[in-house]
């Protein structure tokens, strides 16, 4: 599987970890009324996609960066690559 | 105080062997500083480095060699890259960031990196039997550098000129990297 990095090209996925998926960037208020609930679902619940779907990959064997990989789970096309930092920021996370 | 000095000692230093038409040495004295553009102050930094080198910091994915050769600038991710230099006293860093006077982090990287010269009319042909990034001159340029794994061990490589390339790796697995390139030019020449 290759993996078209948006800074750097093709790269082998043998050059990545895989994490699992991208809601992980979304991190619940800790001080909202219901946050127990938000971390526990947070924490312990996913979707079992069939599908596309978005997930964080680590580019260790390379630059070090965080992507958002946007993956067909039943034939693992990837239609998407993003870098994590710019689909936080755009989802208003960090500065 | 006890009566000893110690010598540093790169790990592949000496190196120098040929196979065919591939030939592979370690050079030597070469000191490498990460630079670490400040988030918020990358322009500041960018313009220190260009002061700094005579260069401007290069894309990601390429490096810059200033005009006298005596420097390289490698950019190896939007806010990082390396400086290589030779230098044969273990004061690499000072040297570099008394050039960017506190304009970018520096942090002295020699020790932890070997270093191969692979160059050559089969370099290449040595190279894409364990390199897993795309090397042929479309792709990679000359100065196009990539990180990546070879036979499991991190690399850097760097195309330094038309067959010549620069590999780095964790010097604590210096041999076994050695040996892998080795072992790849010996089985193509």
């Amino acid at each position: 599987m290759i993996i078209d990095h948006p800074l750097l090209g093709p790269r082998d996925a043998a050059e990545f970890i895989y994490l699992g998926d991208a809601c992980l960037i979304d991190r619940p208020d800790w001080q909202a009324e219901d946050a127990a609930d938000a971390y526990h679902d947070y924490g312990y619940i996913r979707d079992n996609i069939a599908g596309p779907m978005q997930e964080l990959w680590y580019h260790e064997q390379g630059d070090r960066s965080w992507l958002v990989v946007t993956r067909d789970t039943l034939t693992h096309e990837i239609t998407a690559v993003e870098l994590a930092r710019d689909v936080a920021r755009a989802r208003g996370r960090s500065k | 105080m006890p009566d000893f000095t110690l010598t540093a000692a790169p790990p592949l230093a000496g190196y120098d062997r040929s196979f065919g038409d591939i030939a592979l040495k370690a050079p030597k004295d070469l000191a490498i500083v990460s630079i670490a553009l400040p988030l918020g102050a990358e322009d500041a930094a960018k313009a220190a480095i260009k002061t700094a080198f005579g260069i401007a910091l290069p894309e990601i994915g390429m490096s810059a060699v200033a005009k006298d050769k005596s420097t390289a600038i490698m950019r190896l991710a939007p806010d990082q890259a390396f400086v290589l230099f030779p230098s044969a006293t273990p004061d690499a860093e000072p040297q570099i960031a008394a050039k960017l006077n506190g304009a970018a982090y520096t942090t002295d990287q020699t020790d932890g990196w070997c270093a191969l010269e692979i160059s050559g009319a089969g370099a290449r042909r040595a190279l894409e039997r364990i390199c897993p990034v795309d090397l042929h001159p479309d792709a990679f340029a000359v100065n196009a550098i990539a990180r990546t794994v070879m036979e499991h061990m991190g690399a850097i490589v760097a195309r330094t000129g038309e067959d010549t390339y620069l590999l780095l790796s964790a010097s604590s697995s210096a041999k076994s990297f050695l040996h892998a390139v080795e072992l790849s030019a010996k089985n193509v020449s």
